[in-house]
């Protein structure tokens, strides 16, 4: 198997690596950069556990070649904060018991922070529509919306 | 894993040579059901020959003529956010958007959807409804294939060996239509139990249906129904019921077959009365 050369830039670094033409973009991230935070739930693209962004905009990981991406720049959630320094999002979370095990939350979060990119202020059903393709199997959705709430509500400046 | 050489040319005529040297190939657009099924190592392809690199296959475009020529690689988000797409030509955004989720949209492409030809999918019954056109393109050179004559069967299309989808053409004809797509789905993002795509003219009336047969269903007879009966309730019942005889639904995890004739008239009716409420031009 011939292996493809690829530049990719992910949470600002850049990756010169050869990976195998099937190499998912989500087992790239996870065991070549060894960026476990993105998760991989169902590998079909129904769970969105993998969910990262790729030129600002939200993809599955797992229904992406790593190849694919060659010149893109990937954002994980590795990049979004850090526990010294959350993004509102995150704060959100933490506030809102926006999680339980925590499987889903990262491909809940790039999926919100693309959401509050478009709409900084959803209302409760474009939250829920926006979320309708990451599956939480704990929290029954309800504290990730106000989860999602209380994040777009820091970002807009408040306390 | 089996062996799998990758190709991403940037000229389209290679990606065809490529493609037709190798019936064990496989075109890659968007990958949001290629991948899915390579994952679930349901296809072992020789090669893959990605398209993402060819220009010839981007691109949304209003002609002279008022058609407009839509790119295979063009994503659902992009064809659902497009300002090109106007009036009765609004219909397949609107069907673009209500494919899968915003991730799904970001990736997933017209071209490799058309040719996937799944017929609970959301753009058969809107290219159908809109009488638009499949450019495809093979070893052979490129034709032009009616959506109507497109779709054949359940995951089958009018593509032969080694040719891809290069365009979508929705013709200026229908632009002047009231349109409308209906879909029901159990949660939002998943495929349609049953959806209906209405256009409404002065001179007629196009409807298909997805999600109930191995096709999109279209019935001629209540069609005209409609027509004679001016939209009246009457007439959407009778048509209700002509499309429901026309229909061939099956029984799977979206609901039961019964649950999907029951469906069609009531959907049927909401879509016309949806159609009828956007402004007149």
């Amino acid at each position: 198997m011939s292996n493809e050369k690829i530049t990719i830039t992910v949470n600002g670094k850049r990756y010169d690596k050869e990976v195998e033409p099937r190499r998912l973009l989500s087992d790239f991230i996870r065991d070549d950069l060894r960026l476990t935070g993105t998760h991989v739930g169902c590998e079909h693209g129904v769970c969105g556990s993998c969910t990262v962004l790729m030129n600002g905009k939200s993809v599955r990981s797992c229904l992406t070649f790593a190849v694919m991406a060659d010149g893109a720049e990937i954002m994980t959630i590795e990049g979004l904060g850090t526990a010294e320094n959350m993004h509102p999002l995150q704060k959100g979370f933490w506030e809102k018991h926006g999680l339980q095990c925590g499987f889903c939350t990262p491909g809940m979060l790039m999926t919100a922070v693309e959401l509050l990119k478009e709409k900084p202020r959803p209302s409760v059903d474009e939250i829920r529509e926006a979320l309708s393709g990451n599956l939480c199997r704990c929290t029954g959705y309800q504290t990730i919306v106000e989860s999602i709430q209380r994040g777009a509500e820091i970002m807009q400046g408040g306390k | 894993m089996t062996t799998t050489r990758f190709h991403a040319p940037e000229r389209l005529d290679e990606a065809i040579r490529l493609l037709a040297a190798d019936d064990e190939a496989r075109p890659l657009a968007g990958g949001q059901t290629l991948v899915a099924m390579l994952n679930a190592d349901l296809l072992s392809p020789s090669q893959i020959i990605s398209l993402h690199r060819i220009a010839a296959l981007k691109g949304i475009e209003k002609r002279s003529d008022g058609s407009v020529r839509i790119g295979a690689m063009t994503t659902h988000a992009g064809l659902a956010r497009s300002d090109v797409l106007r009036d009765g030509h609004r219909l397949l955004a609107q069907a673009a958007g209500r494919i899968g989720h915003e991730a799904i949209r970001n990736r997933g492409t017209i071209g490799g959807a058309v040719a996937h030809g799944d017929p609970s999918a959301d753009y058969p019954p809107a290219l159908v409804a809109l009488d638009a056109v499949i450019e495809a393109v093979g070893p052979k050179g490129k034709r032009e294939i009616p959506a109507s004559d497109f779709f054949q069967g359940f995951l089958t299309t009018a593509l032969g060996q080694g040719e891809i989808v290069a365009a979508i053409i929705l013709p200026p004809s229908l632009n002047q239509a009231r349109t409308h797509y209906e879909k029901f789905a159990r949660v939002e993002g998943d495929f349609a139990t049953v959806s209906v795509a209405v256009a409404l003219w002065r001179g007629g009336v196009r409807i298909a249906l997805g999600g109930v047969g191995p096709v999109p269903v279209r019935s001629a007879e209540a069609e005209a129904e409609l027509q004679a009966g001016q939209l009246s309730d009457a007439a959407i019942n009778d048509a209700g019921a002509l499309l429901v005889a026309a229909s061939d639904p099956l029984d799977d995890v979206r609901g039961s077959a019964d649950y999907r004739r029951r469906l069609i008239p009531r959907l049927v009716k909401r879509a016309i009365r949806a159609a009828q409420a956007k402004d007149a031009r």
